[in-house]
């Protein structure tokens, strides 16, 4: 599931019984800062209850639906109260690891480890009393075979990432593919190479995008395009192809010790990692997902990705856009200091976020073995990078407030390096082939609001990560996150060349 | 608001002018209602470490000086309650009744009489104007009562047990007020507010006075009504109706500018102008206006000598910043923290409120119920974790029935840093130990937390798991609160920082009790024990801490609960009925795969257990393969489930049971709970049904199925496998379990494992048919 669930070291801890003791990595140091702009607010959970969310969705009358790695459906009304004491209703219970809920025309869909399923509630009386076969399409054979279920597309698709078995291998059939699942009921098996998804939906632009973690073949935990005919990295899934005439072959094998680029020109299905999250520096293994579209209500960073993490026990935050017609972007510090290892995310209809998860079975930060948190934008304007694009030769950085010229005006204040990973097939990777390129030049647009930099060099395949402690806001302030990472896998031709 | 177990009976009916007198009743003997009290800030009535100059700086920010007098310090000063809701809020009765009489109707308030200089008619005019004013203002509409029922019996409750009482006085059966000194009284309660609002304030009394004197407490929705309930009685629920004439509006606002309210209270958007500020500190004289006998038209605070006479002696000092130690007990005096917390020498629970304090867990001893001293605290824990506490409610302490007040950031802002600054411990490092040392030193510290070694965990929870004593404080909190020099010094000698603790000290004078683990040495134990700490959730659970897998019940209604299982594969659902029999179903492959007697089933949420179930009774297993088959398929050897091993862990066949026909299609629950499954056999749709029959020893489990075929056809129905003895045509046994069917056209025939398998010919119709058999359990 994601990948520090996933280590030799975990599975051999598994077979005595505890797992070996593991340090989560160094926290950034910010917490208290960012307390100021995204308060933490505790939803309180009454005793009787054990909610280890895994999904949320909202349901039509403004409740939110939670399902939990126990099984249950529970429907809380009243989170976004200025102090949640929410009612907690049980739904439906019994059912296998909910890591997926979407409602539509009347049934909640329920992606949960043995299959995809829609729930309803035929007679009225508040409790689910059916339970549909949706899709069953792929094997089942091993406990860390996780399934996660994405919100409908438009066309009322939705979308199922299926994790390997033992996180290693591909026992039964199609772990480690996704699925589409059609409205009509059709399963179509659309990509395969997954390894440990941690959460599936759709980007800013809608686009569908899944959570990989570290482990083989991915050297750090990474958001990735799931291009329909695409292979998503791993070759260990490549045994179904038989069984998925709609794909064609198998695609070529990759090779060990390689980078995604290079192995890319040569593999046409290959997807390149769209945003890479240096591991421990930014989060160990994310899961869930969502887009803000609150407008405005939860900050600066509307139609943006904001992500959870379950080791460290924070949210990240991430841009993609597309550049040659391949997916890439950057991702950014957000909040950190949950309570538990966060497993999925949810914007409430007040606009605030709501978290939840477990710390149980592998290392989390946070010390509750299970909590619901929220979190809610207090109105200040915290001093941010707001996002980082792609230009012909180098990047524009759009700040959430305007940029002091002093600093903002030096491109020595711009600290830029870069680094790749290899690409194989053992487990996660250091970060190689480091470069520091020069920023030759920053303009400082008038209003201070955002800095365009020119490079002497950008290197396809690496990430490139920017340190802009140096900036000062107008009013004087340090940014609240000084770091930022873009993963370049294509660089803009300049206007008018082609 | 219906208090079925109130032991609370105001009068009824009181008419709302009656308020006031019903106020004055409730107070008792204990006088302040007939001889007006001086303001309270209940700070300064307990054991606080201020001088008389400090007591007079801190009155002065608690009235509000410096909103009239330049030159006076505005840091930390009280906000007045923000007015811009007034008329949603209160009543206007008591509005007016306040405005002419402040102490006579809230005796202790810090509002000062600003109509000295008036007659009693032009008073009473003058205050009903602006109460007609202030009724003008409103924002919103009445709140919403919250959902279910209210109960003052639970308000009396929280009023007495989450700390209230440091502030206000605790009251006896007839609900009259106690202490009589030094507490802020709330006699004046019922009538005050509009129905529903007092409730709504105290939810988050911050949103009104956001300077935190009367702090958010926490409450729930329903808590904070069962506490208005409580407070207010009955009384309130008839609010009196505001003047509405433009005139007499107009009159108010004109008044409320004339006495100078608005140097204190915001009623509009954009505040009123301030009309006549007092002289400057420079030009005061210290035997006149606010300070003289007789104040006349300057306001009135109703000081009494001893303040009158810190606030000159505040004034006479030169202005100067006062040291970082002597603002941290200006900080905890004002904000009364030494109600419940002791600091150095000073602060404390009051003997005569000691009884309040309780706890779940009061075999912890005062540790457990009394909230923690406040000394060195600014060496013990880190300032995240502080600020934590402070502003975030992060609490470790369940047990503790007295709850940590939130403030809001604009009453305690630096106060963090100050207590850094002003408490000292020598530092201590703790390092990380090396990469080789790790598995010893975890290992050090997995021995000495478990019932082997100190058995720590006897008195504390520990990562998150309750201990199987007492529940203190969970022992993995300790690193993300504690600074590792307090951790360190605290665990040679808890005495020393928490004088009556029960704990312990373990290493006396330095020297390690237990000297087997680690080789009893002091330094490497703690040491050891830090890092396990900050290992947090991936830490080993010491010995003595063992959790059970969670058992599940069935007790009025039949359970079903999906997941894998040994008895019913990964596709598998267990289903319980009351009366004691269960029955599991592999819905990969449409099997009813094993029946047992007693319990339900054991469930793995333990570690990364992801829900797997085990019968608790032993479980008679039956076959777990496709039991359908339409016809034709069914002539050759019955087609079995794939199997792994260690050498083939890799499905051989991956498309069984599919390619057989069958498929899953779900299950629903009946009004009784009992569940259908629903699957396919090639075109045919079967409903598989299970539910206990008979009692006793005669009970057994009888299955139905019902089919739907869309033409006639056959289905060829595996009954059973194994040893099979045939006692009739329809009824078969094998050592474990008898099965009645339906007649029909069976087949007993061997199996590829040398055993034999019970076969069933359903000739089909279109349409709709059943059939069903009975399972015995035979052992």
């Amino acid at each position: 599931m994601h990948a520090a669930w996933c280590l030799g070291a975990a599975l051999a801890a598994l077979m005595t019984g505890s797992p070996l003791a593991e340090e989560v990595g160094d926290r950034w140091g910010t917490a208290d800062r960012e307390r100021a702009y995204w308060p933490i607010v505790e939803v309180p959970i009454p005793k009787d209850l054990v909610i280890e969310a895994g999904a949320f969705a909202t349901l039509p009358d403004g409740r939110i639906a939670v399902g939990t790695r126990h099984g249950d459906i529970i429907f809380i009304s009243g989170v976004d109260e200025a102090r949640p004491r929410p009612d907690y209703h049980l739904f439906a219970t019994g059912l296998d690891e909910i890591f997926g809920l979407a409602w539509k025309d009347g049934a909640l869909y329920v992606t949960q480890s043995c299959e995809l399923t829609r729930v309803t509630d035929t007679n009225g009386d508040g409790r689910a009393d059916r339970f549909e076969v949706v899709s069953d399409a792929w094997g089942y054979g091993n406990y860390h075979e996780y399934a996660f279920g994405s919100k409908f597309d438009p066309e009322g698709n939705l979308y199922v990432a299926l994790g390997l078995s033992s996180s290693y291998h591909s026992r039964e059939l199609f772990r480690g593919w996704a699925f589409k699942v059609t409205p009509d009921g059709r399963s179509i098996p659309i990509a395969s190479g997954m390894r440990s998804p941690g959460g599936i939906g759709f980007n800013e632009h809608g686009a569908l995008f899944y959570i990989e973690s570290q482990g083989p073949w991915n050297s750090a935990c990474s958001l990735k395009f799931v291009k329909e005919g695409g292979f998503m990295g791993h070759p260990i899934s490549y045994n179904w192809y038989k069984y998925a005439p709609n794909m064609g072959p198998a695609p070529a094998e990759p090779e060990s010790r390689s980078r995604v680029l290079t192995e890319a020109e040569r593999i046409p299905e290959l997807v390149p990692y769209a945003v890479i999250f240096p591991y421990i520096r930014m989060g160990r293994s994310i899961t869930g997902f969502v887009i803000d579209r609150t407008g405005g209500k939860f900050g600066p960073f509307e139609n943006q990705m904001i992500l959870g993490d379950y080791t460290q026990s924070l949210l990240l935050r991430a841009t993609t856009e597309q550049v040659n017609g391949v997916w890439q972007g950057a991702c950014y510090p957000f909040r950190e200091g949950l309570s538990t290892g966060i497993l999925n995310i949810h914007f409430t209809p007040g606009g605030k976020l709501l978290c939840g998860g477990t710390n149980r079975g592998w290392p989390v930060r946070g010390l509750k073995a299970y909590a619901l948190e929220r979190l809610e934008w207090t109105g200040r304007m915290p001093f941010e990078i707001e996002r980082i694009s792609i230009t012909p030769n180098g990047f524009r950085v759009n700040f959430t407030k305007a940029v002091a010229e002093t600093e903002g005006g030096d491109p020595a204040s711009y600290v830029v390096t870069t680094f790749t990973h290899h690409y194989h097939g053992a487990y996660g990777g250091p970060e190689v082939d480091q470069t520091t390129p020069a920023v030759t030049s920053v303009d400082l647009a008038a209003d201070g609001m955002s800095a365009t930099l020119v490079l002497d060099t950008i290197t396809r395949g690496h990430v490139h990560e920017f340190d802009l402690g140096a900036l000062r806001s107008r009013d004087g302030g340090e940014l609240l996150h000084r770091h930022a990472y873009y993963t370049v896998n294509e660089v803009p031709a300049a206007e008018g060349a082609n | 608001m219906k208090s079925p177990r109130s032991h609370f009976h105001p009068p009824s009916g009181l008419r709302p002018w009656r308020a006031v007198l019903f106020a004055l009743l409730v107070t008792g003997g204990v006088g302040h209602a007939q001889s007006p009290v001086a303001p309270v800030i209940p700070g300064l009535h307990g054991k606080h470490p201020l001088n008389e100059a400090q007591r007079g700086a801190l009155l002065i920010g608690e009235l509000r000086c410096a909103a009239c007098h330049d030159g006076m310090s505005a840091d930390h000063m009280k906000e007045a309650p923000d007015l811009r809701g007034a008329g949603s809020r209160l009543t206007p009765g008591f509005m007016a009744r306040f405005i002419a009489d402040p102490f006579a109707v809230h005796p202790g308030t810090t509002m000062p009489d600003v109509l000295g200089a008036e007659t009693p008619e032009k008073r009473r005019e003058a205050a009903a104007s602006i109460a007609a004013y202030l009724s003008s203002r409103k924002v919103g509409p009445a709140p919403e009562p919250p959902e279910g029922e209210v109960d003052a019996y639970d308000g009396k409750e929280l009023f007495h047990q989450i700390g209230c009482v440091a502030c206000h006085s605790p009251r006896n059966e007839a609900v009259r007020e106690v202490i009589g000194e030094g507490v802020i009284p709330l006699t004046h309660l019922p009538g005050k507010y509009r129905p529903g609002a007092l409730a709504e304030f105290l939810h988050a009394p911050l949103e009104v006075r956001p300077s935190g004197r009367m702090p958010d407490m926490k409450l729930g929705k329903m808590e904070a009504a069962s506490l208005a309930a409580y407070l207010e009685g009955e009384s309130s629920a008839v609010p009196d109706r505001a003047a509405t004439e433009a005139a007499r509006i107009e009159a108010g606002r004109s008044a409320f500018q004339k006495y100078n309210c608005t140097a204190c209270h915001q009623a509009e958007e954009e505040p009123l102008p301030v009309s006549s500020p007092g002289p400057a500190r420079g030009k005061l004289d210290l035997s006149r206006g606010c300070l003289s006998d007789a104040p006349g038209a300057t306001p009135d605070f109703h000081l009494d000598a001893s303040q009158k006479r810190a606030i000159r002696m505040a004034l006479e000092a030169p202005m100067e910043d006062a040291a970082p130690a002597e603002q941290v007990k200006m900080h905890l005096t004002r904000m009364n923290c030494i109600a419940c917390h002791v600091r150095d020498d000073f602060g404390g629970v009051a003997q005569k409120l000691d009884s309040y304090f309780r706890s779940s867990e009061e075999a912890l001893g005062n540790e457990s119920r009394i909230p923690p001293p406040l000394t060195l605290v600014g060496a013990k824990l880190r300032p995240e974790w502080m600020n934590a506490v402070l502003y975030d409610g992060r609490v470790v302490r369940p047990y503790m029935k007295t709850r940590m007040p939130q403030f809001g950031e604009a009453a305690l802002a630096g106060l963090t840093e100050l207590l850094a600054e002003v408490d000292h411990l020598d530092p201590v490092e703790l390092p990380e130990p090396d990469r080789e040392s790790r598995p010893m030193m975890r290992n050090g510290a997995h021995l000495l937390l478990g019932d082997k070694g100190l058995n720590c965990i006897a008195c504390h929870n520990y990562n998150g798991k309750e201990s199987p004593g007492m529940k203190g404080l969970d022992l993995m909190t300790s690193y993300q609160r504690l600074q590792p020099a307090w951790f360190y010094n605290y665990m040679l000698d808890p005495g020393a920082f928490r004088p009556g603790i029960l704990m312990p000290g373990y290493w006396p004078n330095g020297k390690a009790v237990q000297t087997e683990i680690l080789d009893g040495d002091t330094d490497l134990q703690l040491r050891a024990l830090w890092h396990n700490f900050s290992l947090g959730r991936s830490a080993r659970d010491p010995s003595g801490l063992r959790s059970e897998p969670s058992v599940l019940v069935v007790t009025d209604a039949p359970r079903t609960y999906r997941g894998r299982s040994s008895v019913a594969g990964y596709r598998g659902i267990a289903v319980g009925f009351p009366g004691g029999w269960n029955y599991a179903f592999n819905a990969q492959n449409g099997a009813l795969s094993a029946i047992w007697k007693g319990e339900f089933i054991r469930v793995g949420w333990q570690g990364q257990g992801s829900g797997n179930f085990n019968p608790i009774g032993k479980p008679v297993q039956l076959a777990q393969d496709v039991a359908f088959l339409p016809l034709p398929d069914a002539t050759g050897a019955w087609p079995l489930r794939p199997r792994t091993s260690k050498e083939q862990p890799v499905n051989p066949d991956p498309l069984y049971p599919r390619k057989h026909g069958y498929a899953f299609l779900g299950y629903s629950l009946d009004e009784d709970s009992v569940p259908t499954f629903r699957y396919r056999c090639g075109p045919v749709e079967i409903e598989d049904r299970s539910v206990t029959a008979g009692t006793g020893e005669g009970m057994s489990l009888r299955r139905a199925f019902r089919f739907s075929a869309p033409a006639q056809t056959t289905v060829m129905f595996r009954a059973l496998a194994g040893s099979i003895e045939s006692e009739s045509p329809t009824v078969f046994r094998t050592d474990a379990v008898r099965i009645t069917i339906a007649p029909g056209k069976t087949r007993l025939r061997p199996a590829a494992d040398g055993k034999q398998e019970l076969l069933i010919e359903l000739p089909l119709p279109k349409g709709e048919s059943t059939f069903t058999l009975d399972y015995e359990l035979l052992r």
